[in-house]
């Protein structure tokens, strides 16, 4: 099973990151690979086990469940149903923790699949560098730094 | 009961960091608020069990025994069995997490404990700045000195 680990800190308090990342239809609102996202059935977007249909700006379509979600813990843990990345068992998880030391954000995004052995590196690195990092780096400079 | 929570980023890859703190007899060596320190029995400071004596700056004494420690996950927790303070029950738990972006390091730091209704407030606030924000300036400190 192939791991990605990817995290970062974000110059705002957590309150307002999650605010802007808990919406697991408003992906297109904070991240620019993101083009379209709309949920299946009319469910609302925090429903959990509500399944999320969107498109990459590369033309890519991929629908994800939503398994768990914590405005408590703030996090948001969700499946792949189906994707052409080619992974299988795909779960992931974006976590926020406060840093009291300075009012920041702590963020981390995990994921955890099954996938060819000989397209592992790359999918790590696409994943974490391309996608995960992507929206780091979104969010950075939404919050300025 | 009242609950501890701190944290912060430090300019340190974690492996750094975590050489630090993972002496638990070590604590003297950069943290301001304690002068010495022993493990009783002559134990090594990373046997999960050991007593460390500690000496504060201000002279009172206590005693905190260590209940887990992990090379893997960068954490480590103990709780105190003697103190002059009246924070009874308390248990720490200190944690260690990469931030890939830029090779730094999340420190967690987090603890519970019983104390009188009256006393409460005084010592979150002694726990939360005069030991955790106070030992995350000096692991900054130390870290600086070191290189």
């Amino acid at each position: 099973m192939a791991r990605v680990y990817v995290s970062t800190v974000v110059n705002a308090r957590n309150d307002r990151v999650w605010a802007r990342v808990r919406d697991f239809n408003g992906m297109p609102n904070w991240h620019p690979a993101i083009a379209e996202s709309r949920i299946e059935g009319g469910e609302a977007p925090d429903k959990i086990g509500c399944v999320r249909d969107f498109r990459l700006r590369n033309g890519d379509r991929i629908r994800e469940k939503l398994l768990g979600l914590s405005d408590y813990d703030m996090f948001c843990t969700y499946s792949i149903l189906e994707s052409p990345m080619g992974v299988e068992n795909y779960v992931a998880t974006l976590r926020l923790t406060p840093v009291t030391d300075g009012d920041q954000t702590f963020l981390e995004w995990t994921a955890e699949f099954d996938c060819a052995p000989d397209r592992e590196a790359e999918l790590i690195s696409n994943i974490g560098g391309g996608v995960f990092q992507g929206g780091f780096d979104a969010l950075k400079r939404a919050f300025g730094g | 009961m009242p609950h501890v929570v701190r944290s912060a980023i430090l300019d340190a890859p974690t492996d750094a960091v975590w050489n630090v703190l993972r002496d638990f007899n070590g604590y003297d060596r950069w943290h301001p608020a304690i002068a010495t320190s022993t493990i009783e029995r002559a134990q090594a400071s990373d046997k999960v069990g050991c007593v460390r004596r500690v000496r504060l700056s201000d002279g009172s004494e206590l005693r905190e025994q260590l209940l887990a420690l992990s090379d893997l996950e960068q954490t480590c927790s103990y709780c105190l069995l003697d103190t002059p303070i009246p924070l009874f029950n308390y248990v720490a738990h200190v944690r260690l997490l990469p931030v890939t972006d830029g090779d730094r390091t999340f420190w967690h730091w987090e603890s519970r404990f019983t104390t009188r209704p009256e006393d409460a407030r005084r010592l979150t606030e002694m726990v939360s700045e005069q030991i955790y924000k106070a030992g995350f300036d000096a692991v900054r400190a130390h870290l600086k000195q070191a290189a």
